[in-house]
């Protein structure tokens, strides 16, 4: 039986990628046979001639006219100067384009960085680090960040750049919609949100969060992880999960699971139900899991009380079965290695890319505004 | 996918190893000098800018617009970034600079060409296609096909690496980024890659009847 331990998939970089690293080390054909079928595309132009263009150079007539009328352009700067000066003294914020942030274009309607609005005819602004994006109920608005990705702001969604660069973009949805594309490496995008951290692994996905903090996110790409002291739950693509303030994260689930499945598992995990009633959410959700519900269960294991975790464990061993050197008893004390080699067994993403970002973020696994 | 690469068709292609070059010490100092030559209207010294960074260009743009419109593409970056040399305020960032007007002149071309881009950034199967023909390019379309449908980080690190080939401190050095990202990229893309070429029957879709 495989053990897990011989997966490939998105395992952390390893010496046996050094021929794709740098060429170095032993060919893989199978390397070999693409790069002979994609080399077709390669760029294979001649240098061209290269032509007489006027560059754009910042007061290109001033030396001139300085050395001509010196004590006039004196005059000039020392004029611009108490222009800027003054400028200055009734702009309370820095120009928006040469702070870093994300590029903003609106889309729809009339957005508004801080008291700001935008207006598409003025093409791109910029959202600066403590700065608060909001869209009304009639606009919306795009962000790109050449670094890390694009996210589209639906209306009636207020949003803010927490940081920015070192290797970690932070954000905090405070209400609203946000549909995230990130093609920055796994664990450097991260959005707060009343009630959870959502840490981007390489994905697309949506993120709602309504007026009471609840919140969901639908993944429709890659994976996200979504944490909150301790409760973490992991969402590949297709699968959704809910999250409550005081909660945190909930069980994620694939959103074609039956009505009775989702309902079971909102109530267990959001409803502050009696013993009983848990139980019979639970074996509710047991009966009415299909091979892909795996992924809810694993998670459950975590979630149910001693009593329970013996049904979750023997549905789930028959979904998929766990590795061979994963025991009953392991998983019943919750042993963290048993439980992720059995993870690695359903199918979704390995596990250890998760485990190595979050040794990364460790310490920021809390909404900054509940620090 | 066969496995089996036939060596002859590599060398042919004029793939093979191949020496591994990645930005050295005096690389900088060329690509600093090169810079400040062109800024004063040296343009035999922006010629050689080009031949260095014409592949990264060239894969950058490849990584997010049809093949046929590229290579016109190409020759915009250069021509903006030629006028916009004066902004250029560290001549050894000249690649991350140059990556980063690429990929707005490819995000302009969609601008201009497509009113609302969909979120899904995947590019479609006549995108990919377009300024191929023939049998012969089947293959290689059908591979260039699957390299779009990874996620844009993905897709374009493997371009550079697979299409241009570049190795991967070669790309990092180009482009600005780190070489842990690149590496990252690299790995996580090819296997995405592979799942895509050799599907694995675990990953077509869970089975949807109860068991």
């Amino acid at each position: 039986m495989d053990t897990g331990n011989d997966r490939t998939e998105n395992r952390p970089p390893t010496n046996s990628d050094d021929y794709l690293w740098d060429g170095s080390g032993e060919p893989d054909p199978e390397i070999q046979k693409l790069e002979a079928l994609l080399g077709k595309f390669r760029h294979d132009s001649p240098t061209p001639v290269i032509p007489e263009v006027v560059l754009e150079r910042r007061w290109a007539f001033f030396p001139w006219r300085i050395r001509l009328f010196p004590a006039l352009a004196m005059a000039v700067v020392a004029v611009a100067a108490i222009v800027a000066v003054t400028f200055l003294e009734f702009k309370a914020k820095p120009t928006p384009t040469t702070m870093v942030g994300w590029d903003v274009s609106s889309v729809k309607g009339i957005p508004r960085i801080g008291g700001k609005t935008i207006f598409t005819k003025e093409g791109t602004s910029r959202l600066g680090i403590g700065q608060m994006l909001e869209t009304d109920s009639q606009s919306s608005a795009s962000l790109q960040s050449d670094d890390t990705g694009r996210i589209q702001v639906d209306p009636s969604t207020r949003l803010r750049l927490l940081s920015m660069g070192s290797g970690l973009n932070r954000i905090a949805l405070d209400r609203g919609t946000i549909h995230a594309y990130i093609w920055a490496p796994p664990g450097q995008f991260v959005v707060d949100t009343p009630s959870a951290v959502t840490v981007d692994l390489g994905c697309a996905y949506t993120l709602q969060v309504d007026d009471s903090g609840a919140g969901i996110v639908r993944t429709s790409l890659g994976w996200v992880g979504f944490k909150l002291n301790g409760h973490e739950s992991f969402i590949p693509a297709g699968a959704a999960c809910a999250t409550r303030p005081k909660v945190g994260p909930g069980t994620p689930y694939f959103e074609d699971a039956s009505a009775a499945f989702r309902s079971a598992l909102a109530r267990f995990d959001f409803e502050d139900g009696t013993p009983q009633q848990r139980a019979r959410d639970v074996a509710i959700v047991l009966s009415e899991a299909r091979n892909r519900d795996a992924l809810t269960l694993w998670h459950l294991l975590a979630r149910v009380d001693d009593a329970q975790r013996i049904f979750v464990y023997d549905r789930l061993r028959q979904l998929v079965p766990p590795p061979a050197n994963v025991t009953k008893e392991g998983i019943l004390r919750l042993d963290q290695p048993m439980l992720d080699l059995w993870w690695n067994e359903l199918g979704f993403d390995d596990i250890s890319v998760w485990r190595h970002w979050e040794r990364s973020w460790a310490g920021t696994a809390t909404p900054v505004r509940e620090k | 996918m066969a496995r089996s690469g036939d060596r002859s068709d590599l060398l042919a292609a004029g793939l093979g190893p191949g020496p591994v070059r990645e930005q050295s010490a005096s690389d900088v100092h060329e690509d600093a000098t090169w810079v400040a030559a062109a800024r004063d209207g040296d343009r035999a010294a922006f010629g050689q800018l080009y031949e260095r960074y014409a592949r990264m260009v060239h894969g950058v743009l490849l990584a997010k617009v049809p093949v046929g419109e590229v290579d016109d593409l190409v020759q915009d970056v250069f021509i903006k970034a030629l006028r916009r040399l004066s902004a250029l305020r560290e001549a050894a960032s000249f690649g991350a600079w140059l990556a980063a007007i690429a990929r707005n002149v490819a995000n302009d071309y969609h601008r201009r060409s497509v009113p609302e881009e969909p979120l899904t950034d995947d590019a479609s199967d006549d995108e990919v296609t377009s300024g191929v023909s023939g049998g012969d390019h089947e293959g290689s379309a059908a591979v260039l096909e699957a390299v779009m449908s990874l996620p844009h980080a993905y897709r374009e690190t493997l371009i550079l690496r697979l299409v241009e080939g570049m190795t991967g401190p070669e790309i990092a050095a180009r482009t600005g980024m780190t070489p842990g990202s690149v590496r990252v990229n690299l790995h996580r893309g090819m296997e995405q890659l592979r799942a895509k070429l050799r599907p694995d029957p675990r990953c077509d879709g869970p089975e949807q009847e109860k068991s």
